[in-house]
């Protein structure tokens, strides 16, 4: 490639070949200077035709591939910058809504749930429930493993603060209940109690999320954990402490709740 | 030179192309490097990220503690040292939530307890429950507790768990140098060896009383 100008003899950059005589020097004619006319002269008499120059480059044009080289540099920092914000770690959180809705069988309610609070019992639609009006007072879940079963609406509202609440069936092996509590105890936003007609032997229960496994050796099982332990609450920020440690089948009256904070409060 | 046609306008402008190319490649490179190196966040198996989820744990059965003790304790100090310790633990678990979401990192992990600390102190582990941690019988204790019983249970258990705390906080002192974990790290170092010695003179102070 070659960006040339009209230049003449005179560019720089060409060099002219085939031995152009000197000016002055007429072809033919001997001289006794011993000149570029050199000592041979051409065969065929009259004018020569003029010769062509023919360009050699010498080195590169650096201005056009500078430029080019340029604005590749400039692209491709441009697309580095664009990679870079598409995927910096920092500030999205972590992805737990792709990874729970990726765990085999999961069962993601999207109709609306109320989160509003009752002193009466309640009926879910789904079995445990996972979500739903429920009690004022919420069932505790610092690792609670109730040896009993639990009434909904205080779980219900466990849930919401963003517990997991494992469910098993009252026949399961006390092997598999000792491998399911071995998850909980000691684990604040996790609890777990026996229902007594489950459909299946084991029931995982996050706010909106409910996964049913047959054996609590279950892959799945800690998959859930992970994905919606905390993830899943309503209410960021929020505690399993305090709250109601009785077991049941009714939730709390009014009555009882007063009669539980007059015990709370020593 | 023999290259008599390569002299006076190569080395001009040549040069001011490359000086400009030099320029723009060394921004290019620094610009990318600084934004790699600066934001680098804590990785999901560091000390950091095992402090933020292990501690958050730790601190929530000290928050049960401190409610319990601001409800229903006997003595005042003790009523207030509960809600002192109550209020400031659970605002302390969300700035490390907010450090893993910053992180973007999961609250949850499938490590063990305390497999960030680089000590290896495993053996202080009971269950899930570490260093200090109170069993749930010693939890239900405290919270059928009434009248003096409450102060005399929650100081006992309450200097084991900050001790337990502290521990783990010189764990993760040596094994981090995030900032921000450093910051409150050390923040609560100070506070609760403190509040421990504070404790231990209120137990005095309560057993005259």
């Amino acid at each position: 490639m070659s960006i040339s100008t009209p230049g003449g003899e005179n560019r720089p950059g060409l060099v002219k070949v085939g031995g152009k005589p000197a000016a002055g020097a007429k072809p033919g004619t001997k001289t006794t200077t011993g000149g570029t006319g050199g000592k041979t002269p051409p065969k065929s008499g009259g004018p020569r035709k003029p010769i062509t120059p023919i360009k050699v480059n010498q080195g590169r044009n650096w201005g056009p591939i500078a430029m080019f080289v340029a604005v590749g540099v400039i692209a491709v920092g441009i697309i580095g910058w664009g990679a870079w914000a598409a995927f910096k770690p920092g500030g999205a959180g972590y992805d737990w809504e792709t990874r729970a809705g990726g765990i085999s069988g999961i069962n993601h309610v999207t109709t609306e749930l109320k989160s509003n609070h009752t002193y009466n019992p309640e009926k879910y639609e789904q079995s445990p429930p996972v979500g739903g009006t429920h009690s004022y007072v919420w069932q505790q879940c610092m690792g609670n493993v109730y040896d009993a079963p639990i009434p909904n609406e205080h779980a219900v509202h466990s849930l919401e603060h963003g517990a997991v609440w494992i469910t098993y069936r009252s026949d399961l092996p006390a092997d598999q209940v000792a491998a399911l509590a071995a998850k909980v105890e000691g684990k604040e936003m996790m609890l777990m109690s026996p229902v007594v007609n489950l459909d299946k032997p084991i029931s995982l229960q996050a706010w909106s999320y409910q996964l049913k496994v047959d054996n609590a050796s279950d892959s799945r099982i800690d998959d859930f954990i992970g994905a919606l332990r905390v993830n899943a609450t309503q209410e960021p920020g929020a505690v399993c402490s305090g709250g109601n440690t009785a077991t049941g089948d009714k939730p709390l009256t009014e009555e009882q709740v007063a009669a539980l904070q007059q015990q709370q409060q020593g | 030179m023999t290259d008599v046609g390569n002299s006076p306008r190569f080395s001009t402008r040549g040069l001011a192309l490359s000086v400009a190319l030099a320029l723009l490649v060394g921004l290019a490179i620094g610009f990318g490097v600084s934004r790699l190196a600066a934001p680098s966040t804590p990785a999901d198996d560091s000390a950091a990220a095992g402090f933020a989820r292990d501690m958050s744990t730790h601190h929530a059965q000290a928050v049960a503690m401190g409610m319990i003790a601001a409800k229903k304790g006997l003595a005042p100090e003790v009523r207030t040292l509960g809600e002192d310790i109550a209020l400031t633990q659970q605002g302390q678990i969300g700035i490390m939530s907010q450090w893993l979401r910053d992180w973007s990192l999961n609250l949850n992990s499938s490590a063990k307890p305390m497999a960030w600390m680089p000590d290896g102190d495993k053996s202080a582990l009971n269950g899930n429950l570490m260093p200090g941690m109170a069993t749930p019988q010693e939890m239900t204790a405290l919270e059928n507790a009434s009248g003096k019983t409450v102060d005399t249970l929650f100081l006992e258990m309450m200097i084991k768990h900050h001790l337990g705390g502290v521990h783990m906080v010189d764990a993760v002192l040596t094994a981090t140098d995030d900032p921000d974990v450093l910051w409150l790290a050390k923040g609560m170092k100070t506070r609760q060896t403190l509040e421990i010695s504070e404790m231990q003179k209120l137990q005095t102070t309560l057993a005259k009383r």
